[in-house]
Formats: C-alpha cells, structure tokens, sequence
C-alpha cells in the first residue's frame, strides 16, 4: 500500500526528467554507451536524498524510505528506462537485492540492513544466477556450510560463482542465494568480505551503462545473522514470492523504452518530407512502423497499471499476471524499437540518433527477469490450471463480461474481446481433449494467445472506464480506438493461430473449427480498422510534434 | 517577516504550437509547470526564508488540478499553500485576477513582502503583479533581479533598458522578479516531496476571501480577447557577399530596383 498520493509521484517524476535533462544528455550518455562505462557519480547522486534519493521509494517508511508502492515503482521504472535503460537497471538491481529481505528478513535484519540502505545509499546486487542455474534455480551450486563454535552455530561460509550480475562489480552490498544444509537461502554479503570477489565489467549488447558482472565466493564467512529469515531452506519461495511484481518493473521497463523509440520515430516522421509530403501522412509509413506499436504500447500501459493498482490494493503473488505484463509490455517495446529503426531510415541505424541504442537496449528486458519463453511457460501453467479447476469455464466468464461491457459501451471493441476470449477457451478446450500440451511448442504457444487475449481484455476495462486514470496517456477519442483496434486484432490473431496451432498438432477438420472459434464473424468485425488507425496516426503526430 | 509568493500554472509554452485554423492553443501532451518567472520569485523568497528565517506562504487561483505548482513548492520549502479556486474566477483578467489574489492576501493578514513573477509565459501581461500592489496600495519595485531585506528596508536590484537601478522601499511592499540568465529552476529531491504531502495546502472560494462576484470572472474583466493569432513569419532577408564598394553598389542598385531612391 503506499502513501504517495498522484501529485507527489508525478513531482517526482518531473524531478527525475529533470535531473536527467541536467546530468545526462544524450551525448553524454552517448559516450558512456560506447565506452562501455558504469556511471557510479550519477547513481550515487541519484541516491542522494539531497539530490533525488530514488531508492528511498523502495524502502519501507519504518526503515527510514518512502514506502513507495507498486504504481509509485513501475512509474519510476518506466521514466527510467526512457532516459537509459542501462542506469534504470542498476536502480532496479537495488531494488531487487533488497527483496528477499523485504519478504523473508526478520524484524531485526529488515531494520539494521534496510535503514542501513537508506541512510548509507548503499547499491544493492541480486545474486541469484549462475551458469547452469538461471531461471531453473534448483540447479544451484553455490554452498553455504554451517560454520560452529561452542557448539552453537555461529555463521556460514560461502564458495561458488555467480553470472549476470546487475551492480555485480560496483555494489555496496549482495544478496547471495546459496545451498545451505537445509536448502536454498539468502543471504547477505559485504563488498569487503574476505574471499569475496567480482569479475569483469561484460561487454553487453546494449544497457552498458549498468555494470554486469560475474562473482567470486571462495569461503567468505558471513555471520548467521545474515541468513536472510534465519532459517534455512526458504530461498527458492523468498525469490517465487515477489515475482508478480518485480516482472511488471520489467514491463515498465520495455514499455517505457518502446515508448521512448515510438515518440522519437513519430517526430522525426512529421520534419521528413518525401513525395511531396511528411511521412506522418503517409498510411503506409504510419499503419506499418508506428500504429500498431502505439496499440501494443498502451495496452501495456493500461494492463501494467491495472495490475500495479491490484498489488497495492493488497492481492498478493500475481505470478502469472506479472509474467503476461512482462511478455506482453517487453515484446511491445523491442518490437516498437526494432521499427523506429527502420522509421528513421539511414539515419534510425546510426549512433547519432537514440533509437538505435534504444533498440540495444530493449532487448535486455525480453531475456532478464525470466526470458519470454519462460514467461509463456508460467502463463501457460498459470491459466491452464484455471481452465481445468472452471472446467473450460475461466474464460467463458470473462468474456460474459466483456459482452457485458459492450452493452454499456459500444465504442471500445468488448464485443470483439469477447470474442477473443471464447476463442481461446475453445482452443484450450480442444487441446485438453486431444491432448495437445504433450507439445511443449502448443504450451508455449498458448501462453502467447492468453497473454495477448487478456491484455486485450484489460484495454477494454480502461477504455471504457469513466475517468481515465495516469495509464491511460491519450484521449478518450483516441483511447477507444485504440482499444478497439486491439480487441479486434488480437481476437482474429487468437482465433487463427489457435486453429493453426490445434490442427498443426492434432486432429479436427479446419471447417468445424472455425465455426467453433467463430471465425467469420471475427473476421466481421475487422470492419473500421484502417479508420482507426488513421485517427490513431493523427493523433500521435498531434500528441507528439517535432522538438 | 512574512512572504507572500504568487505563482501560476503554466502550458510549457515552448511545446504550445497556435493552431492556425482556429487561433486557440494545441494543449494536447504539453505538460504544465510552475511559471519559471514565478519559480524564481519563490526561490528568492527561500533565499530570503534561509537569511531571515521568514515564513513563506504561496498563493495561486487556477482550477484543482493548480495544486501541483503549490505542492512543487511545498516540496521546495514554501510552509504554507492557497489556492483559489472557485468558479466565480473563471475567465478573469489580469484585473480582476489581482483583485481575488489581493483579497485573499489581505485574508492571509499580515504580509510583509509579495513576490510575484514577472509576468506568466502563456499571456506575456506582466500586469498581476503591479495590479495587486495597486489593489493594496502597496509600493512596487517591477523588474528585480535581487532582492534583500534589512530590518524593515528593502533593497531591489531592478533591470533598466542597458543598466541596473538599485531602489529601496519601506516594507510591506511588492517586487515582480526578471529571469537570472541561464536560470536553471531548482527542483525537489524525493523525500522533500513526500513531506511536502503533510504540509498545509488550504482551497479558498471567492466567499472565503470575502471577494464581490462583480469584480471577479468576466463580469469583472474589462478586457475583450478579440482574436489570438501566430503573426505571419516574416520573409528571410537576402545576404550579399563582397567587398564595401561591391556592396554599396549592389545596394545602391536593389534601392533603384525597388523603386526607393531614383537617379
């Protein structure tokens, strides 16, 4: 729950923007991009209360912080990752090392490590990964053997190595999971404990302004006041605990990077006249490189708040949720990055413009956090289990609700979602009968459908709601056409590949199925597409104009 | 001593584009802030806070949403927020917006210093300030680039056409403050914000300020907008390259071509 109310986040935003216009123009980050080079100055400015203090969002008020929450966060991460993805990590890895004391630390270590945090503005690091052991954690090799004196346990030593660590050379302080003699668990080391060491700086693909490093444990002593819950064998539930919402900082993350790309694309088509005029008016420019993005951005952006919002109204886990926010939101971005490119021309694959380190950049956040294979896996079995526990029934009775929706609201496309979403119960259907999800490839497949059927579905709910909220960017006008857009491709997308996917894999007559998924009348409803996104170009470049 | 700062919220009115079809402002995806004129006013008046250990009040009518700049300077050590806002103010000129502003500073009760920016960058007037002096009959040092307080005297550093004038006023008294140049508004850390949260932040209505509705909105607006226009862009001049007598012959001739002199 947190106690920001609207006005002070969106001040602390401008203050963010502001920071960044001052410390980190483009040029500057430019060259740290191309030297590869972790600007520490910058972060502990950032840290400083005087200054910023940005961490202090992520710190209970009791320890000293602000008590930020959910919306508050993925707010942050998403203005963040606008200004240099690399450096909106970093802030995000403190973040994530301080979770498993958040979750699992006792009153006592909560107290003395997060008011040490606050106070010392300290960097945090994440040590969970290694190099057989990612999101499959259970292949852990790092020990941790108990270390005894009188008879009573008086510490741990820690010998193993850890890969891809965010803040992994620069921290202050590290979040080890280790295999204790009774299981995984966390614990807490000091930069400066013997036998602790980081490895080189990698040269990444993109976010190089954030240190990534691989660590060194060879028998580093920590006290067993340090094991993170003071008892063994809770790591693997600490680190699953907070899932739901350290995934939507990474939708955040490539929703705000997409966006970035997406608006630079869009002023730059307003100034670039060919054929006699911009190319912002040009249907096959805007319909191809710049709309669809736009819909898939912003139905992020309505999904990711919907579920900030859930997260603070106390609902716990949100796994899956999260998973769909993260795969859904990071696709969007890299994918809106990958165009802005090619919207730029000659000039959107140099680096002198940002959309090209945009697009670098991006990419981190569809593989980090759980790749988006492993988010289709964790949607897949999320909402197959509902499928099953409803009897085929989970979306049958969102899409009642849709359809409920449509009735009072005509304008926002329910009636395709709807649509949507009995199709995909369908398709589910038809693979539990047949026995389809022996493929890992359907699983995977589905994952994706589900994903994109219930971001759809949300986009409705937001659109047709009677006071937009803060994720929810342009007018209403606009809002509704790009929700319907989205209800009305993402039902034709669900309806199809779902019928490729089901006789790709199993039996069935293409016919029958495509009355069973009702196809033509999805296909009905792509009626009023091409007028949208024409409203919607307009709209962006009105939004938008060239700086 | 207690300071009054009136600020304003503004269209970041370096993204406002005039939309020529229709002579009225594109406001869609322009950002609002706090009028930087009047963000300067109020970081002298903390300078002033600082020195003196003055109170600082701020004060601004605008619809709800206005909030915003008062909480930006809560955030940046103002103690105390107004805002005016009521229905009755809608569509009031710099007039009648002096006048709800000079309402509401006499209900305030003793101010010792107004600070006001020197004009808003959505309307240019430059006429709130001196019209609230006016209104309190208060001396008005327009124009300061600096501005200090010695027990009850007040010394102004006020911008002239090529020179500065230092001028000195008795307290109370009201100052309009100019734009140091370069001036980069100083902005509020996280946690400044957050206090900034329990600080108090009163709504006033034209009835708190006991202000007469003829004298507020358009009814008590003398001035008619008649139309609001981007003026045409001028032509870009030509530029001629040459020696001086190249020049002055080259000139000589474009007079003669355009009919300006005859010989």
């Amino acid at each position: 729950m947190t106690t920001i109310d609207a006005v002070s986040r969106g001040l602390m935003l401008d203050s963010l923007r502001e920071y960044a216009k001052r410390k980190l123009p483009f040029d500057y980050i430019r060259e740290l991009d191309r030297e590869n080079e972790f600007p520490a100055e910058i972060l502990r400015e950032m840290y400083d209360p005087g200054v910023l203090g940005v961490h202090l969002l992520l710190i209970p008020r009791e320890h000293g912080g602000l008590g930020g929450g959910t919306v508050d966060i993925y707010r942050v991460c998403e203005t963040l990752a606008r200004i240099d993805l690399g450096i909106a990590t970093s802030v995000f890895a403190t973040f994530l090392g301080t979770d498993p004391l958040r979750v699992g630390g006792t009153e006592a270590q909560q107290r003395k490590w997060m008011r040490k945090i606050a106070e010392e503005k300290l960097l945090v690091a994440y040590g969970a990964t290694e190099a057989d052991a990612g999101s499959d954690l259970v292949n852990l090799r790092t020990r941790a053997e108990q270390v005894v004196k009188n008879g009573k346990l008086a510490g741990y030593k820690i010998t193993g190595n850890k890969q891809w660590i965010s803040n992994g050379g620069v921290a202050d302080l590290y979040t080890i999971l280790a295999l204790a003699p009774g299981g995984p668990s966390w614990f807490l080391v000091e930069r400066d404990a013997t036998g602790f060491s980081a490895n080189k700086h990698e040269d990444k693909h993109g976010i190089r302004l954030s240190n990534t490093a691989g660590l060194s444990l060879d028998d580093v002593y920590v006290p067993a006041d340090q094991l993170i819950g003071e008892v063994e064998g809770q790591g693997l539930q600490q680190a699953q605990a907070v899932f739901g919402y350290t995934r939507l900082m990474v939708a955040a993350f490539g929703m705000g990077a997409g966006c970035e790309a997406l608006e630079t694309a869009v002023r730059y088509s307003q100034q670039r006249i060919q054929g006699g005029g911009p190319l912002s008016q040009k249907q096959g420019y805007t319909h191809k490189l710049i709309v669809p993005h736009a819909v898939a951005l912003e139905a992020s952006r309505a999904y990711i708040h919907a579920i900030a919002l859930r997260l603070d109204g106390e609902e716990h886990g949100l796994q899956t949720e999260g998973a769909i926010g993260k795969y859904y939101a990071t696709e969007a971005g890299n994918n809106a990055a990958e165009d802005a490119i090619q919207a730029l021309g000659g000039y959107g694959y140099t680096r002198d413009f940002p959309v090209e380190k945009i697009k670098r950049d991006v990419k981190i956040a569809c593989i980090y956090e759980g790749t988006n294979e492993i988010m289709e896996m964790t949607i897949y079995r999320g909402r197959w289990q509902e499928h099953l526990k409803s009897r085929g029934q989970y979306y049958i009775g969102m899409a009642a609700e849709l359809d409920a929706l449509h009735a009072q609201n005509a304008n926002i496309g329910a009636d395709s979602a709807a649509l949507g979403l009995r199709a995909l119960a369908r398709i589910l259907e038809d693979c539990r009968a047949q026995r389809l999800t022996r493929h890992q490839h359907v699983t995977f497949k589905l994952g994706e459908l589900i994903a994109a059927a219930e971001v759809a579905a949300n986009f409705c709910k937001t659109a047709a709601a009677k006071e937009y909220n803060e994720g929810v960017r342009m007018d209403r006008a606009c809002c509704e056409a790009m929700s319907r857009v989205c209800a009305r491709e993402t039902a034709l997308a669900v309806a199809s590949q779902g019928i490729k996917l089901v006789l790709g894999a199993g039996t069935g007559s293409a016919a029958e199925l495509s009355q069973a998924v009702s196809l033509v009348e999805i296909e009905d409803r792509q009626r009023g597409v091409t007028e949208d996104k024409d409203l919607i170009a307009a709209k962006l470049n009105e939004t938008f104009r060239p700086r | 001593m207690n300071i009054v700062v009136c600020i304003k919220q503004v269209p970041d009115t370096t993204q406002v584009k005039v939309d020529p079809q229709t002579g009225t402002l594109i406001r869609a995806g322009v950002p609002s802030i706090l009028n930087p004129y009047d963000h300067f006013a109020l970081e002298t008046a903390l300078a002033l806070k600082e020195k003196t250990g003055a109170e600082v009040t701020v004060i601004s009518m605008g619809p709800p949403q206005a909030k915003t700049v008062l909480r930006l300077a809560l955030a940046l050590g103002a103690d105390r927020g107004i805002l005016l806002s009521d229905r009755a103010f809608a569509g009031s000129d710099t007039w009648a917006t002096s006048y709800a502003i000079a309402r509401a500073i006499k209900k305030i009760g003793k101010a010792d210093l107004i600070l006001c920016g020197m004009m808003a960058i959505d309307g240019d007037t430059a006429q709130t300030g001196p019209g609230i002096a006016q209104q309190l009959h208060l001396p008005q040092i327009t124009f300061c680039e600096h501005v200090a307080v010695s027990g009850r005297k007040l010394t102004a550093k006020k911008l002239m056409d090529g020179g500065h004038e230092i001028v000195e006023a008795q307290l109370p008294a009201l100052c309009t403050l100019v734009l140091p140049a370069d001036y980069k508004p100083a902005f509020p850390s996280f946690p400044e914000i957050a206090a900034a949260q329990e600080k108090d932040l009163e709504l006033w209505t034209a009835a708190d300020v006991g202000a007469d509705e003829n004298l507020l909105g358009l009814k008590g607006s003398p001035t008619r907008v008649d139309r609001v226009y981007a003026p045409p862009q001028r032509a870009r001049g030509t530029v001629h390259q040459g020696t001086a007598a190249e020049l002055v012959e080259k000139l000589v001739c474009i007079l003669k071509e355009e009919n300006f002199i005859k010989c």
